[in-house]
């Protein structure tokens, strides 16, 4: 009988151990970013100057980020990471370097660099998992403290550890944040995928930083500032109806007060009135003056696809914060020196029915543009996106854009296409965050902007052509300018031929100075005279 | 010879100084020429030739397009200029490597092609209203002339009669030739140089008085300038005698009232008088040579469409003569007549149509 003994389910349970998600991390490195060895190096990096950049900005500072790569045995790399933004209180340092999924935006309808709050805590952990070692983090908010800690993530408990402490003067009122940390299983390059290509598209869409970079040869190299405004700070949204599923619904009750359905629904999302409310209660046919917390999941279902017939306003985009057009047209122009720039930021769009978006597109010719030819640089909040690049909507919609109709004649033109997507929620393939998924508006949105940024281009390119068909029209004209002189000079039995060149080199020297100065319709007609046969008149004399 | 008078060295410097003129004030430097080619002629039916319009094309130095012909013109100019004062002559083909060499600072030829240089003459004649040959150039020699006829030609004084089956060879320049003696009743044209021996050797001119000149296809500006003052100083008729196909009328026609292209020199060259002998569609019939005709292919088709449509070819006879020969879809050749006997042509087929006075307008 004992044999046949039923478990009782609290038997079964005493086993079953909830897994921190720091153990969830360690199992699943290569999800967040953690796999091969440059792109572990390059993620490392991502991670301590995407917090850096967050923090600046909350802060109002302009961000002055240092990174520091040196080598300290085959494929073994020390990072430090230091930035001026306000610095960490003590009791803090923990929460936010050792605790995933800890960051302050987590959950919240908001637009962020970081999204699911793995962020830094993440770099200490692979520090840690590769070398054992934990990170040292020196902090002060400029105060008379610098505190400098060694911090080691406790993978079970989900918190930080400080494994020693100290406490250093600060006579100059130092502020910010240094990370210190070593890591193995690292390979470092200058390819497309290397530190080096994150921090400068970094640059880019971030012209307010100035980022100071030494490579692990010594190399130091400085992304300067282009731009001397802060971006605003984005603001929280209430989620618009529709893009809401079932699942959110019965999420938001739990952290509302409210205490009927009807009243639920008017303060927690966007765009819903009274009198939609109403629309909901008709069509639903459901009692909206229950308690919240009475709602099922079936009433929630009710709910949704009752929502999903009616039409809302479109969400406010007040949240969203692009980089602006002049702005990244400084930072495109700062970081690479090309010889054309065009940049556009498209009007809010939505996608999936309520999730606001705004895509701003960038083009830049010539110069340090294009990396041996078209080069995409993609950004999701301004954070670039470095691997994945095939299955990305960025890719697919700048590669559907047919570029030799804009005057691009080849796959080698140096060409530098930018893309920023800016929204609270980014649909990202996986959790890796490195590629968009392809919905359809935003895709079309991408093209739009590419096109856009593309006339542009086109008028430049022709602009470009034309000047030097003049120019070689007026190298022309020159060649002649001495034989033609000579010609008459012996025709009308002239000994100062000199004369007819100087004369006849300063009317094409008039002609080519005047249609400089006079674009557009006077190099039209002058176009069309040079195309042409010789004139035909009647009855000349 | 009318226009002997012209002093030539000065009207080349006039239109230079008009050129110069334009620069030295800082005006955009052009010339206008008299357009040539079939938009710019009309038939003259008084002068019963073909004349040139009023038409200007204007080249400019400033426009790419024309920079190069702008500076081949001066150039031509000035050479000719140069010719004309050192009173010596140059072939068209002699000017063309005289005045070829590389543009200075550039890799670029002044010209790359005889055909490059010939139309540029031509300007030069239209514009200023001279001859090539007023210019001292001469055209390589083509075609011949045969008969009893005594010339002079620089030194030499000969009878074209005598000068052995050949005749004489007529140059491209014959301003200067002078007619000593002619016994002749009138002159012959002939297409083909192998239909011209053919009558040589049946002695066609001694036993009609003729002056036979072979044009040897399209009749060269030598030719055409002898036929005219032959008829005009002489008061010669003029008989053509081509292939029975548009190419062979067109020959004729270019005889009669000038061609297209030196609309500007048809009354110089042309002879609107002359008549035309043969072969026509009615030869065909008329000697039963429907044997020996050959099919027209489409471009010959094509092609007597087109001159149909030329005013100069409006007369009703003409017209008749093409719709025939569409109709019938073939051409027929002069040497077509030996199917007879070799000397039909000349005992027969000729001293008949000329007797009866058997020609087409």
């Amino acid at each position: 009988m004992s044999e046949t003994k039923v478990k009782h389910a609290d038997e079964i349970f005493k086993s079953f151990k909830t897994q921190s998600v720091s153990e969830f991390f360690k199992k699943n490195a290569a999800m967040l970013g953690y796999t091969g060895k440059l792109r572990s190096l390059t993620t490392l990096v991502h991670e301590g100057v995407t917090n850096s950049l967050d923090a600046c900005e909350e802060a109002r500072f302009f961000p002055d980020i240092s990174v520091y790569i040196s080598e300290v045995g085959p494929e073994h790399y020390r990072v430090i990471m230091e930035d001026n933004a306000s610095g960490i209180p003590l009791d803090y340092i923990p929460h936010v370097f050792g605790k995933m999924l800890a960051g302050s935006k987590a959950h919240r309808n908001i637009q962020s660099r970081g999204q699911q709050g793995i962020g830094v805590s993440g770099a200490v952990m692979y520090s840690q998992v590769t070398t054992g070692k934990p990170t040292e983090i020196v902090t002060s908010t400029g105060d008379k403290v610098i505190n400098k800690v060694n911090i080691k993530i406790d993978v079970e408990k989900n918190t930080g550890e400080i494994l020693s402490r100290e406490t250093l003067k600060n006579p100059d009122k130092w502020r910010g944040t240094r990370i210190n940390l070593e890591a193995k299983n690292l390979q470092y390059n200058r390819s497309k995928y290397s530190p080096y290509s994150y921090l400068k598209m970094t640059a880019i869409a971030n012209p307010h930083t100035r980022i100071l970079f030494v490579e692990p040869d010594g190399t130091k190299i400085l992304f300067d500032r282009n731009v001397r405004n802060i971006p605003k700070h984005p603001k929280e949204m209430k989620p618009h109806p529709h893009g809401t599923s079932a699942d959110d619904i019965l999420t938001m009750i739990k952290n509302s007060s409210a205490t009927r359905v009807r009243t639920f629904l008017v303060s927690e999302f966007t765009r819903v009135s009274a009198k939609k409310v109403e629309e909901i209660e008709q069509i639903s046919k459901l009692d909206l003056d229950i308690n919240p917390k009475k709602v099922d999941w079936e009433y929630a279902e009710n709910l949704v696809s009752a929502i999903k017939q009616i039409s809302f306003m479109a969400p406010p985009t007040e949240g969203l914060i692009p980089i602006g057009a002049e702005s990244v047209k400084l930072g495109l122009e700062g970081i690479l020196a090309p010889e054309f720039v065009h940049t556009v930021t498209r009007s809010p769009q939505t996608y999936h029915g309520g999730i606001a978006f705004i895509v701003e597109a960038g083009i830049a010719y010539g110069g340090g543009a294009g990396n041996n030819g078209l080069d995409i640089i993609r950004y999701a909040n301004r954070t670039p996106l470095i691997f994945d690049q095939g299955g990305c909507c960025i890719t697919e919609a700048a590669k559907s854009v047919d570029w030799k109709r804009y005057g691009v004649k080849d796959d080698n033109a140096p060409l530098t296409i930018f893309v920023n997507l800016v929204s609270t929620h980014i649909p990202y393939t996986s959790a890796g965050k490195q590629a968009i998924a392809n919905e359809e508006e935003i895709y079309n949105e991408i093209r739009f902007a590419l096109m856009e940024a593309g006339r542009s281009l086109s008028r430049y390119l022709s602009g470009k052509r034309r000047a030097h068909e003049k120019l070689t029209k007026k190298k022309t004209l020159l060649r002649y300018v001495v034989e033609t002189s000579n010609a008459i000079g012996n025709l009308i039995k002239s000994e100062d031929k000199s004369k007819i060149i100087n004369a006849l080199t300063d009317i094409v020297e008039k002609k080519y100075d005047f249609e400089e100065s006079n674009d557009g319709e006077e190099e039209v007609t002058a176009a069309l005279e040079e195309n042409s046969e010789e004139e035909v008149s009647e009855n000349g004399d | 010879m009318e226009t002997k008078s012209q002093n030539i060295p000065s009207i080349l410097g006039k239109f230079g100084e008009e050129i110069y003129e334009q620069i030295m004030n800082g005006e955009s430097p052009s010339i206008k020429i008299p357009q040539r080619g079939k938009s710019n002629v009309y038939f003259d039916d008084e002068e019963k030739v073909i004349q040139l319009g009023d038409k200007f094309s204007k080249r400019h130095f400033l426009n790419v397009a024309h920079t190069k012909k702008f500076m081949q013109t001066v150039l031509v100019a000035s050479y000719c200029r140069k010719l004309v004062e050192e009173n010596r002559h140059a072939g068209i083909r002699e000017l063309y490597y005289a005045l070829k060499h590389t543009v200075e600072g550039s890799k670029e030829n002044t010209f790359d092609d005889q055909a490059e240089s010939n139309p540029i003459i031509e300007d030069i004649e239209t514009t200023l209203d001279i001859l090539r040959e007023e210019l001292n150039l001469t055209a390589d020699r083509r075609g011949y002339i045969y008969g009893d006829i005594v010339l002079k030609d620089g030194e030499d004084e000969f009878n074209a009669a005598k000068l052995g089956r050949g005749g004489w060879a007529v140059p491209g320049t014959v301003e200067d030739i002078e007619f000593l003696n002619v016994n002749a009743e009138y002159i012959l044209v002939i297409e083909t140089a192998a239909m011209c021996d053919r009558l040589i050797e049946e002695k066609f001119t001694q036993k009609n008085n003729a002056l036979l000149v072979a044009c040897q296809g399209q009749a060269p500006r030598g030719i055409r300038r002898l036929v005219n003052r032959l008829h005009t100083e002489n008061k010669l008729p003029v008989y053509v005698f081509t292939d029975g196909d548009p190419y062979g009328w067109y020959i004729y026609s270019t005889l009669k009232q000038g061609s297209m292209n030196l609309a500007y020199l048809s009354k110089r060259l042309g002879v609107p008088d002359s008549k035309f002998i043969g072969m026509t569609m009615d030869d065909i019939d008329e000697y039963e040579l429907q044997k020996v005709t050959e099919k027209l292919k489409d471009v010959d088709k094509k092609r007597i469409n087109e001159i149909m449509d030329y005013e100069w070819f409006k007369h009703k006879d003409w017209q008749e003569q093409m719709k025939k020969c569409l109709k019938l879809g073939v051409r027929i050749e002069q040497q077509a007549l030996a199917n007879k006997s070799l000397e039909f042509v000349a005992k027969e087929y000729l001293p008949q149509k000329i007797e009866n006075e058997v020609f087409l307008p």
